[in-house]
């Protein structure tokens, strides 16, 4: 019994890197496993329906970004590479992680001198999914918070319309945007009216460097209205460590059917602060004046407010702060994609313009044989 | 401490405005639904399967369309975007025939 016990239980090892595991309730893992063997019969039983011509190779997708930016009067260079690795094993399982190496580089004495400057290497996740159901898909391993809109769906470097990451983005994903633990996530209800989406998760504490992560709990949904092309979701994280305080998030997105604008809206607010950002984007489809050259530019605008509480901190800034911005961005070709924009920062420790140029690369590469029809 | 509260929440209806009116001054255009690149917006004013309305609802509420996949890793990033989206299996089924039929 002594010895079934000791096979069941977590490894030292695992315990003393990620030692949250060993307090965790014993009845969530019978449950966790429950869920995950109750969904296999009916993976097999849709499995025979995909009769399509798609290959299941392994991918590197990714991207290369270069941002030149000017804070104050302040330049600093930005050379980025993202890539994605993508290994599915059979229909159900994928093995997929993401890697940023971003160089910062800026003058040795802020507004002259010689550029310096260093790459930092950040793991965004390792994860080991199972797509076990229409309703349940299990991720282990190291997994993007689904926390708001913003960090998990539009933070790549090639997906965001503006360069700078919203004030309020350290709400539910200090210090690192990202947990070590377990996932459910899928589809709990679809219709032709609607669909409900959610995500829960359990992550523990992690100081290595590479992995950095806390002690939380929390979850997701959303519903989404195909036919207005609108969504509205909340998110929940309770930090399990230290002051254990409470994030909240809530957010809407509409793609208006007749037009080609883009708008997004969140709220997020914690102990240490609350806040909004509210995103516009619109490409010009139909401009009267060569309208094959100005589809591919897109217009955007965003304003953002961020009011502290307790002093601010943990993330975010110690005063209150906002910050609106314009951008003028032109998709080149599908993968290529130019950028710019600017902004003006009001906060009490002084208003300083932001500027943006640069460009993103965003490339998918198959790294084994396969059927090319 | 008042004053600036007010401030905000100028500042606020004034984001509120901005949003407004540009959703607005785009209404009037009788285009496509969601942003990208032209060659996903021909296609989608001139097919309508099921496949690619899941395409627009869902892909294009984050991004762009993408570059033309090639059919052999079609399978693997569906599958990771089943997962990124969360999508379910019909939805996964409908866009692997679109993309990869």
């Amino acid at each position: 019994m002594n010895r079934a016990m000791n096979i069941l239980s977590i490894p030292r090892r695992v315990r003393k890197s990620f030692p949250a595991f060993s307090r965790l309730p014993l009845g969530l893992w019978p449950m966790f496993f429950c869920v995950l063997a109750a969904t296999t019969q009916c993976y097999a039983q849709d499995d025979s329906a995909q009769k399509t011509s798609a290959g299941y190779v392994p991918v590197i997708s990714g991207a290369f970004a270069y941002i030149q930016n000017a804070t104050g009067g302040a330049q600093t260079l930005t050379p980025q590479i993202v890539p994605v690795l993508l290994v599915p094993m059979g229909h159900s399982l994928l093995i997929e992680s993401r890697v940023e190496f971003t160089g910062f580089f800026q003058r040795e004495d802020g507004t002259s001198g010689r550029y310096a400057g260093k790459v930092f290497k950040t793991i965004d996740y390792a994860q080991l999914d199972w797509l076990a159901n229409t309703h349940a898909t299990a991720v282990v391993g190291r997994y993007i918070l689904p926390f708001g809109l913003y960090s998990e769906r539009l933070a790549p470097v090639w997906i965001r319309n503006l360069q700078d990451t919203p004030l309020t983005y350290s709400i539910g994903t200090h210090p690192d945007g990202a947990g070590n633990g377990f996932m459910l996530r899928g589809v709990a209800a679809s219709t032709a009216s609607h669909t409900i989406q959610y995500s829960a998760y359990m992550s523990a504490h992690n100081s290595i460097t590479q992995l950095p992560a806390m002690r939380v709990a929390g979850g997701d949904t959303s519903i989404f209205f195909p036919a207005g092309h609108v969504e509205a979701g909340l998110s929940y994280q309770r930090s399990l460590e230290g002051y254990q305080i409470n994030n909240e998030a809530a957010y809407l997105s509409w793609q208006p059917q007749r037009a080609s604008v883009d708008l997004k809206a969140e709220y997020d607010r914690n102990h240490y602060g609350d806040g909004y950002w509210i995103e516009a984007a619109h490409s010009p489809q139909q401009f009267f004046v060569a309208p094959d050259f100005f589809r591919h530019f897109q217009l955007v605008g965003r304003m953002e407010q961020l009011f502290t509480r307790n002093g601010g901190g943990n993330g975010l800034p110690r005063v209150n702060e906002q910050r609106p911005e314009v951008g003028l961005n032109y998709q080149i070709r599908d993968d290529w994609r130019l950028e710019s924009n600017y902004g003006r920062l009001f906060s009490a420790n002084g208003n300083t313009n932001i500027w943006n140029f640069g460009f993103t690369y965003r490339f998918v590469w198959p790294l084994w044989p396969g059927r090319k029809s | 401490m008042n004053t600036h509260r007010r401030i905000h929440c100028l500042l606020a209806l004034v984001a509120c405005g901005f949003c407004l009116i540009a959703a607005l001054a785009a209404t009037g255009q009788s285009s496509p639904a969601a942003t990208g690149p032209s060659h996903a917006q021909s296609a989608a004013s001139t097919t309508s399967s099921a496949g690619e309305k899941v395409f627009m609802a869902n892909c294009a509420r984050c991004h762009t369309p993408p570059m033309t996949l090639s059919p052999r890793v079609t399978g693997t990033v569906v599958a990771h975007m089943r997962v990124r989206a969360r999508l379910s299996r019909e939805d996964e089924r409908l866009l692997l025939q679109y993309l990869a039929p």
